[in-house]
């Protein structure tokens, strides 16, 4: 198999005590699904967070990612750009789906795609990064329930997938730069991996 | 490559991944796509058109791309069909399985226009070889 850039299930999980519930932490390119009464938590710059949940079951999850750079037009199905997306997305409704969620069920709310890389590139990340999502959910019928969107500040976003209750802050004030750390490390990963999941067994 | 006017039925339940497949099929010159949004849809189309290769996804409700490839294995109409499997899971024992019901590729997801192209190439070389 050659080297892969893989959307990972978050591994950073924790007992929150401010909400009194289980909770994981989502790095970029990670992506997380529960029947629980869990809490999903991620920092977004730039890049975006689709939170899916099955209004019926309450079996609900999370992903955080950005389109890769330099993969051409998102609205180009033959651009690298739409094929990360498209699996990015398709990764957390699959496991959503295995889980016992039915498509008809779904619901999503978007967050993210804040122009926050400013000056590091002559495109907007951010905007690319929230119409793709916006996008692609409604190709794929999903209704957006709630999106907060684009503009320039990072923004911490709690998902309860159980209840679908999302709460967001934007940070106005940030005392490092660790979110435009990671999303930049992150960039660089998608930007060196090929998009690729050749498989080559027969 | 091979005829251009082979016939593709490309299944999945993503329109996006339908519509990626198919332009990244017509890119390579094969502009005669069929769609169907899982493996029962796809398996009503195959019996009633005249297909000429399957393209699937696995993961899909109502029937998914690994049960769909083990009815066109067992039907005496279809079981020639070359079947490209075209998926997001990765895992050794989803490849397996799809190698034992008979697959005649697999490819994961996201994949480039290059890696298809790789992959049909040597099914249809396979094929003539054994005349298919």
């Amino acid at each position: 198999m050659s080297a892969i850039l893989e959307e990972q299930l978050a591994t950073n999980l924790y007992y929150d005590q401010h909400f009194n519930c289980e909770a994981a932490k989502l790095l970029p390119g990670e992506y997380y699904y529960t029947s629980k009464q869990m809490l999903l938590v991620t920092v977004l710059g730039s890049c975006v967070a689709a939170c899916i949940r099955d209004r019926v079951k309450g079996i609900g999850g999370m992903n955080h990612f950005m389109l890769p750079e330099s993969g051409g037009d998102p609205g180009n199905p033959l651009s690298t750009s739409m094929r990360y997306g498209a699996y990015a997305m398709e990764m957390l409704i699959n496991e959503l789906l295995k889980a016992g969620a039915r498509r008809e069920h779904l619901e999503a709310k978007v967050f993210g795609g804040g122009n926050v890389l400013r000056g590091v590139t002559s495109i907007n990340v951010g905007e690319r990064n929230a119409r793709f999502v916006r996008d692609y959910l409604r190709a794929e019928n999903v209704p957006i329930l709630a999106e907060d969107l684009n503009d320039i500040h990072p923004r911490k976003v709690y998902f309860f997938p159980h209840t679908g209750k999302v709460l967001v802050k934007k940070l106005k004030q940030q005392h490092n730069d660790t979110v435009q750390k990671r999303e930049r490390d992150y960039a660089r990963r998608l930007n060196i991996h090929p998009v690729d999941g050749d498989v080559d067994l027969f | 490559m091979a005829d251009p006017n082979t016939k593709f039925l490309v299944v999945d339940d993503f329109s996006t991944m339908r519509r990626i497949v198919r332009n990244l099929l017509k890119e390579l010159g094969y502009s005669n796509v069929e769609e169907a949004e899982d493996g029962a849809d796809g398996l009503s189309k195959l019996r009633s058109g005249n297909y000429d290769f399957v393209v699937s996804d696995w993961n899909m409700p109502n029937m998914d791309g690994l049960t769909m490839l083990q009815q066109i294995r067992a039907d005496a109409a279809l079981s020639k069909l070359p079947v490209l499997m075209v998926t997001a899971e990765a895992k050794k024992e989803n490849i397996i399985a799809a190698a034992q019901a008979g697959a005649n590729g697999y490819v994961v997801k996201p994949f480039t226009a290059a890696t298809l192209d790789e992959k049909l190439t040597k099914i249809f070389e396979k094929l003539e070889k054994t005349g298919g």
